[in-house]
């Protein structure tokens, strides 16, 4: 019999018949387990993407989908995980944007969802179908908050906390994790909200830049990174540039995720495509118009985006070809200064991919 | 070159939205219309206040209009950008006075679904983005205002699912669930904005806009609307040099007030 007591309603709604599968992203002493086994030494932990995926992410893992949905979010990381073919992978993540297209693949079976969609590019259309499919299971449902403290909770150095999300709202009877409770300070009726501290299994982060020990510079929003970095049994960082540690001592006076978390570091410069990276480089648009506009709509398109653009590159430089190469790469890094405030008289305006108007540009 | 058109339906939505938000103030925007009725508040009535977001950017530097609410003119130059975590904290901590959000459905206590339409969760006819920090900011901000287009799907009588709670059942059931704040004060649509009776809580008609009449509102709604006592009256419209600043100072290229042209 398992350890925790879940919300029998939530089980009950989300038809969830053995509730083991929910326990890895509760299970603190396990997670403090793993994190008192790693390796302490101060040593070189670069290795490559295909290595770092194929010996840190397990089948059925709870992986974090860090970023903000395409910000600084470790996509080229996904994206290898989808070509190993990882399987039954939960997902879980404020927002869990990236899981639609890892769903069709059968990279993620399980989602621990808070908000997954492209914002005013419309409703993710894959999303509805692979739920209706049953291709992927909802263990738990979340608001962004809710996920954004649970984690938290857990860089605290604490069981969970007492909230005040979520209270009264329907996300708490599709979340087997959340309890209701008195405010035990309180003489008056003072519901609040115990939500656990999560530790998921295993977590890519995309930084700035990093050092070879796995010190890591995140500027920009750091969202959950910080506590995501602390919760998880297993990190592997992805940078923009590997510098000397130093560099990292003396000038990098931002973020910083420190280097006992990491298991390994990979040097991935534009790890964060099709998504932004602040100080770097904007969005390719047009491709995320395309994926909801166009590759969600059904199957087949789909399955060709994927297709074209996951399983057709074998790694980011291929990727940066088909979005433009060179060319793509300058606008790309005009954009995001511009919009920084570190440049000046850069237009904006781009012709928008439309289901009748396809560009054929990325920039 | 001037424009001289009449205002379109969303630069009007944009400023109806703008005239809720009172000066020195920390207003907590999603991207769209409320960051453009942000900046067109700051630039006309209410030029003391301070912008957050979502991305945990605290008071940018204005740039152009944002192509998503984590993208760098929400952050722009930012003294500070909180964590996720955090930037829900200041709403609970009271160091927001006002938030804006869309919906996919309100019901006549302010319930928000932003997660599925249908009745079966496991079959839905059309699932959703979820919350995202919908709930959140509904549950915790002191004065929360709903922005969407209306029709008897979107105002059902109970939305399909309870993302974010706003008044609940009515009467007392927020706060005895355990929510802080005022919930939703108002809901703006196309027809008029609205507020929520103070004993009932139910959705009640503040203002109409010019042309819109109480039955086409009744109609475009799927539960009976309370109406105030006496004339209901017109909400007030931008006036020509608010909406030259909207057009050259705001939303120039008119990324989220104009038309989509046919």
């Amino acid at each position: 019999m398992g350890v925790f007591d879940y919300s029998k309603e939530a089980l009950e709604n989300l038809k969830i018949e053995a509730p083991g599968i929910l326990d890895r992203l509760v299970d603190f002493e396990n997670a403090r387990t793993v994190h008192l086994s790693k390796d302490r030494s101060k040593k070189d932990k670069r290795i490559s993407l295909k290595e770092a995926v194929d010996e840190f992410v397990q089948d059925g893992d709870v992986v974090l989908d860090t970023g903000f949905g395409y910000v600084r979010t470790c996509i080229q990381s996904h994206f290898e995980i989808m070509r190993q073919g990882k399987k039954d992978l939960q997902m879980i993540g404020a927002p869990n944007t990236n899981q639609s297209y890892m769903i069709v693949t059968g990279s993620v079976r399980y989602s621990h969802n808070s908000y997954t969609g492209a914002e005013m590019r419309g409703t993710d259309r894959n999303y509805t179908r692979q739920l209706k499919a049953g291709k992927v299971r909802i263990l738990s449902e979340w608001s962004h908050g809710g996920i954004a403290q649970g984690l938290k909770a857990a860089q605290l150095g604490s069981p969970g906390v007492l909230s005040k999300q979520m209270l009264g709202s329907d996300i708490v009877k599709y979340n087997p994790y959340l309890k209701v409770i008195q405010n035990p300070l309180k003489k008056d009726p003072d519901p609040s909200l115990f939500i656990p501290a999560l530790y998921p299994d295993v977590t890519f982060i995309h930084a700035q830049a990093a050092d070879k020990y796995g010190n890591a510079y995140i500027y920009g929003p750091t969202v959950n990174d910080l506590a995501g970095a602390a919760a998880s049994r297993k990190l592997v960082i992805t940078a923009e540039e590997i510098v000397p540690e130093m560099d990292i001592r003396l000038n990098k006076r931002g973020s910083i995720i420190p280097f006992f978390y990491a298991d390994a570091v990979v040097e991935l410069p534009y790890g964060a495509l099709p998504g932004s990276m602040p100080g770097c480089y904007y969005w390719p648009r047009q491709w995320w118009e395309k994926l909801m506009r166009f590759a969600a709509i059904n199957e087949e398109n789909i399955k060709k985006f994927i297709d074209e653009w996951v399983f057709g590159t074998k790694d980011q430089i291929e990727f940066i070809e088909k979005l433009g190469g060179a060319k793509w790469m300058i606008e790309a890094r005009r954009q995001t200064k511009a919009a920084e405030g570190d440049n000046e008289d850069v237009d904006f305006s781009y012709q928008e991919y439309t289901i009748n108007n396809d560009p054929g540009i990325f920039y | 070159m001037k424009n001289d058109a009449p205002a379109n339906p969303l630069e009007i939505l944009a400023y109806i939205i703008s005239a809720q938000i009172k000066d020195e103030t920390i207003v907590y925007v999603g991207t769209g219309l409320p960051m453009v009725a942000g900046i067109l508040a700051r630039k006309t009535h209410a030029p003391n206040i301070t912008m957050v977001y979502e991305s945990g950017g605290q008071d940018p530097i204005q740039g152009g209009m944002p192509w998503s609410v984590g993208g760098p003119f929400t952050w722009r130059k930012s003294p500070v950008v909180m964590e996720m975590a955090y930037s829900f904290g200041q709403c609970y901590n009271g160091y927001v006075d006002i938030a804006f959000l869309g919906f996919a459905q309100v019901d006549m206590y302010g319930n928000v679904n932003t997660h599925m339409i249908g009745d079966d969760f496991h079959q839905p006819k059309a699932r959703l983005t979820g919350s995202g920090g919908n709930n959140d900011l509904t549950s915790l901000t002191e004065n929360m205002v709903l922005v969407g287009l209306q029709t008897p799907e979107k105002f059902p009588e109970k939305v399909d699912f309870i993302t974010s709670v706003g008044h609940l059942r009515g009467e007392n059931t927020r706060k005895e669930a355990g929510l802080p704040g005022n919930g939703p004060i108002a809901v703006i649509s196309q027809c008029g904005v609205f507020d929520f009776e103070p004993e009932t809580k139910r959705m009640r008609v503040k203002t109409l806009h010019p042309g819109m009449t109480l039955d086409i509102a009744q109609m475009c709604t799927g539960f009976e609307l309370l109406k105030p006592e006496g004339e209901i009256p017109l909400t007030p419209m931008p006036t020509p040099d608010i909406i030259e600043i909207l057009r050259t100072e705001v939303d120039p290229r008119g990324v989220f007030t104009s038309l989509p042209s046919a």
